[in-house]
This record gives structure tokens, sequence and C-alpha cells, in this order.
């Protein structure tokens, strides 16, 4: 068989395999679907392919970075996460999916990029960190004002700002969007029988960050905490398809993901060091050049030329005054 | 220059006129002179706002909530949230079909009261369905394919300014739209490709459709009402292609749904056929 396809996602943290949801939607529908994927698991979104992350590549050096169309992708490779829907669920699926991306996205833009407690004390402290050297300066600012003009478009408001108002407004539809999908799912499982399909891995990757991470404002995490029934929804897909990264993240990541990010590690850390050299040997060239080189230089020429004009000139001067 | 400061004037007096009207007041029973504005029928209103408009007049048919459709020019900028169309009952301005079934709501008018929890929640996600998917499409169709811009939307963006005005409203309105195509991922898609989209979303309307009436069987909704109003707009409409209502028309339950509620909604109106050809 060919080589498998690469996937690039954000790095895990908070107990999650990714911090991004996107990520973590193809990531979910992946291991459902039992795809077999390199995963390349990235801090840094200029070494992924398209630029953005999640991205896949394709065998045929294709790159995709929507998560509904990786999706389809892995569809056509016969990873189907979806083959026992029937055609009403098939929609049942498409018009969740629709309703999260309309009430839920909207909210955890705000709560993560917005909400400036938020944004300051965890969303750009993680990215900072975990972004290599001089991209962390001003990337994440760069992604904040990315998602702020998206929100913007989102709800048509040139000068939308963070306050209460709008953040009322949109926790109020996020909250009865969650309150939706825990009816929708009640006491089952999985929402549509007992395995798994793609609007499982949208509704996991939507709620498992407000579940997991540990933002100073949380209101969405209370009320999701509230509802027991998608609480354990995602707590069970962590822990039946992502047992790893389940376990609080101080045990190094084992097997595959390693491999990759042994593989990432490596060339970042020379990267760095190559970095800081080149910095610290430029630094070191432009004082020798300003302060010694250049001018030692041009006096050693002017010393080697000039007297003897000087002389020249002088001596013309005494046979002037001379003639005088 | 004079031009822009009577638009300016305009927007500033419908502004206001908004503001002292937005105060609000208990329930109040529904009054006979309740009106929705929407921009001019014959030359002004676009695919996306003629369906948005549809669909809130349907569902006020359907409560048998009488209200008077008012065409103005400048429906846009009076409308409180800027989106078409919005409706003027008692002192109170309600915009859009979501704002406006919660306001019937608290006036004691719903189409949903029968729905237990699961319906319900079904219901609200295929109305985002339609929001994100069809809807979507139609404002694609209109600002992002060059030949409907500049044949149609253009044009009748702008049809009530003269120049330099009407260049100018109508090129940011296309920016503005086309910047949000780029940031929820639209921006690369081929018409081929929404053409794609709007016939999957077809697909799921018609397949939770089945064979029943209406989607949540004997009664209607505010789900029909949304359905109603974009299919209905888009099969009667003319647009460069006819591509759009062509991938409608394969789904023949859906065709019969847009006869039924016509016909049982509209029956004593004529003018529903000619209002909204392009």
């Amino acid at each position: 068989m060919a080589a498998p396809d690469e996937l690039f996602c954000w790095e895990g943290d908070w107990g999650l395999p990714s911090v991004n949801t996107d990520c973590l939607v193809v990531l979910a529908y992946a291991q459902f679907a039992g795809a077999p994927l390199k995963l390349h698991k990235i801090s840094n979104p200029w070494r992924s392919p398209s630029g953005s992350l999640p991205a896949l590549r394709t065998n045929q050096k294709e790159t995709i970075s929507r998560p509904s169309d990786i999706i389809i992708h892995l569809r056509k490779q016969k990873y189907n996460a979806d083959y026992d829907l029937s055609a009403k669920e098939g929609a049942d699926s498409l018009a969740f999916i629709s309703l999260m991306e309309e009430k839920l996205m909207p909210a955890l833009i705000y709560a993560f990029w917005v909400e400036p407690k938020n944004y300051v004390e965890v969303t750009r402290r993680w990215y900072a960190e975990h972004m290599p050297f001089p991209l962390n300066f001003f990337l994440p600012g760069r992604m904040q004002s990315r998602q702020l003009e998206k929100l913007r478009l989102l709800r048509g408001d040139e000068s939308l700002e963070a306050g209460d108002e709008l953040e009322k407004e949109l926790y109020r539809e996020a909250v009865e969007c969650m309150n939706l999908l825990s009816q929708r799912l009640g006491s089952h499982k999985f929402f549509f029988g007992d395995s798994p399909s793609s609007l499982d891995a949208y509704v996991f990757g939507h709620l498992a960050p407000i579940l997991k991470s540990k933002l100073p404002n949380g209101k969405l995490q209370q009320h999701l905490k509230s509802l027991d029934n998608l609480n354990n929804f995602c707590t069970n897909i962590l822990l039946l398809y992502f047992p790893r990264d389940g376990r609080e993240t101080t045990n190094q990541k084992p097997s595959t993901q390693s491999e990759g990010a042994d593989f990432d590690n490596v060339p970042n850390k020379r990267k760095k060091q190559f970095l800081s050299a080149l910095v610290a040997l430029g630094a070191m060239l432009s004082y020798a050049l300003l302060t010694g080189m250049v001018s030692i230089q041009h006096v050693h020429q002017e010393a080697l030329e000039e007297p003897p004009d000087l002389q020249d000139l002088e001596s013309h001067h005494h046979e002037d005054e001379g003639d005088d | 220059m004079f031009v822009l400061v009577i638009h300016i004037l305009n927007v500033l007096h419908c502004c206001v006129f908004v503001c002292l009207f937005l105060t609000v007041t208990a329930a109040e029973p529904w009054p006979e002179n309740a009106t929705l504005y929407q921009p001019l029928k014959e030359d002004q209103i676009l695919l996306s706002d003629c369906a948005s408009s549809l669909a809130v007049q349907a569902y006020l048919r359907m409560c048998g909530l009488p209200v008077q459709v008012v065409c103005r020019v400048n429906a846009e900028y009076m409308s409180p949230s800027g989106k078409i169309p919005f409706i003027h009952v008692g002192n109170q301005v309600v915009s859009e079909l979501g704002p406006i079934v919660q306001f019937t709501k608290a006036k004691g008018h719903s189409l949903s009261e029968a729905l237990d929890d699961v319906q319900r929640a079904e219901m609200k996600a295929y109305m985002e369905l339609v929001n994100n998917m069809l809807l979507t499409a139609e404002l694609y169709i209109q600002w992002c394919d060059d030949a409907t811009a500049t044949e149609i939307s253009r044009p009748r963006y702008s049809s009530p300014y003269s120049w330099p005005l009407s260049s100018i409203l109508a090129y940011q309105k296309q920016w503005e739209v086309r910047r949000k195509m780029n940031a929820i991922g639209w921006g690369g898609k081929t018409l081929e490709q929404v053409y794609e989209d709007v016939s999957q979303c077809c697909q799921a309307l018609s397949q939770r459709l089945g064979t029943q009436p209406y989607f949540f069987n004997k009664h209607p909704t505010e789900l029909d009402a949304l359905v109603f109003g974009h299919l209905f707009t888009i099969l009667t409409t003319r647009l460069t292609s006819a591509e759009l209502a062509e991938r409608i028309k394969s789904y023949s339950n859906l065709l019969s749904f847009c006869r039924r509620i016509e016909q049982t909604y509209f029956e004593d109106k004529r003018l529903i056929q000619s209002s909204c050809s392009l």
C-alpha cells in the first residue's frame, strides 16, 4: 500500500490530543474511522504544508485544510465512520453540525480569543510558550486579530468589541446549543447507535476544549459541567480513543506520536541554536565593524596615502610662499 | 458629495427612528397595524433578502398574525441589526426570523409548542442548516460569482442611488460579503462546489421531510416557514444561470412542499408570484 497520508495538527494539552477544535474534529474522526494517518503534532503553523492547522497531506502530495474536506477525503479512502447511518441520520448529522457552527463556534471564538482575561492568561500564554522563538512574539497576536475579524464578519458588526452585552448574547446562544445537543444525545452513548460517527467527532471537537481548558472566565464550562450526558460523552471518547492524552500530560507521549514529536523537536532545537548563533555572530561582527575595523582600515589607508599629499601641499605652499 | 450627505442623513434618521421604538414593553396583543419592512420588490431586493423576507411572512401567516408589507429603499439601514426583514409592531422593532419567533412567542403565538425536546432540538438544528448552507450559498452566488454580481446584484443593490454613491455602496457590500466568505472558509470554493453544497442541503431536507406534509407531521413550524422562504424564492427567481433552481427541482417532495404552503397560506394573494422576480 502507498505511504499513509500525513496529518498536521496543533499539539495537545489540558489532557486533550490537540487544543484546537478543528484539529480535534479531524483527529477524532480519524480515530473513529480507523484511518492510518502519520501524525505530526506541531506548534508551528508555518511548518504545515498549507500554512494553517489542521492540514492533511495526501500521498499524492495534495494538501487539504478544511475539516469537512479532510473528512470527505478520508471517506473516499474507505475510512468511513458514517457507513452505518441511514439517510435521515446523515441529514440530522449535517443539521447538527450546522447548528454548532452557527451557535457554538462564535462563543468558542469569544471565550478563547476575545474575552480579554481568558486570552491573556490562557490562550496567548499557551501559544506563546509552545511556538518556536521568533514566531511566538507576533503569531498569537495575529491569530487573535484574525479570530476577532472572523467573529465580526460572522456577526455582521464591524465595530464589535469584547463586552458584557456581546458575551451574554453569545453565551446564551451557546448554552441553548449545548442544551439542544444534550437533549438530542439523551442517555445514548453516541449520537447514532453504538458506534461514533462524524457528528460525534464534531461535537467532541467543539465541547472538549470548553470542558478541559482552565479559563479564568469559565461560564461555558460551568454550564457544560451541569449537563452530565455531554460531560460523560466527552470523557468517554477521550478514554476510549485517546487513552494516552487522557492521562494528564506529565508522562511523555509514547509510540507514533512521540515519533512525530521527536521528528519535529530536533530540527526545532537545531534551528533555535542556529538562529541564536547567527544573531550572536551578527552582533559581534557589527560591533567590531562599527567600532574598530572600518575606521582602522580607513585611517590606515589614509595614513598611507594622505601624508605625502599633505607634505606635497605643504611644500607647494612653501614654494608658493617662497615665490611670493 | 450632496448625495452622500443625503444618504448619511437618511441613515441617521432611521437610527433615531429605530432607537425610539426599541424600548421593550410587556406582552400586548398583536396590533392590526403591524408592518414588515423590506427593500423595493421590483428593482432592488436581492435573492437572499427576498428569501428571508418571505420566510418571515410565511411564519406570520402560519401564526395567523396580520402584517402589512412595506417596501423602503433604505430598509437595510432602518433595521436594528442591519438585516432584512424587520417588523414594526406596536412600539417595538424586531429583525430576522429567529428574534421574530422569540417575539411572537412572548406574545403567546408559537408554532413549536407541541414538539417534544428532541424534536425541538432537531428543528433548531435544521433551521441552522438552512442558514448555514442555503443562505450562505445564496450570498456566495449573489456576490462572489462575477457574472451574477455584475449583471444582477450590484445594479439592483444600488438602483435607488445615483452615481457615485451607487458604486461605492455596491462594492462596499460585495467586499464585505467576500471577506465573510473568506473568514468562514468559503472563499476558496468554486461555483460548482457551492451548487454541490446546495444539493447536499436539499438532500438532507428532502430526507427529513420524507412523505410528511410538514417537517414535523401535520402542523407547520418555523422550520417550514424558513425552508419555504428560501426554496420558493430560489425557484421563482431568475438568475444568470438556472442551475440553482435546477438543483432543487430534483427533489419532488420539496417542490410539492412549496406548492402546499403557497396554496395554504398565500392563496388569497397572487402577488407573491410576481413579487420576487429579479
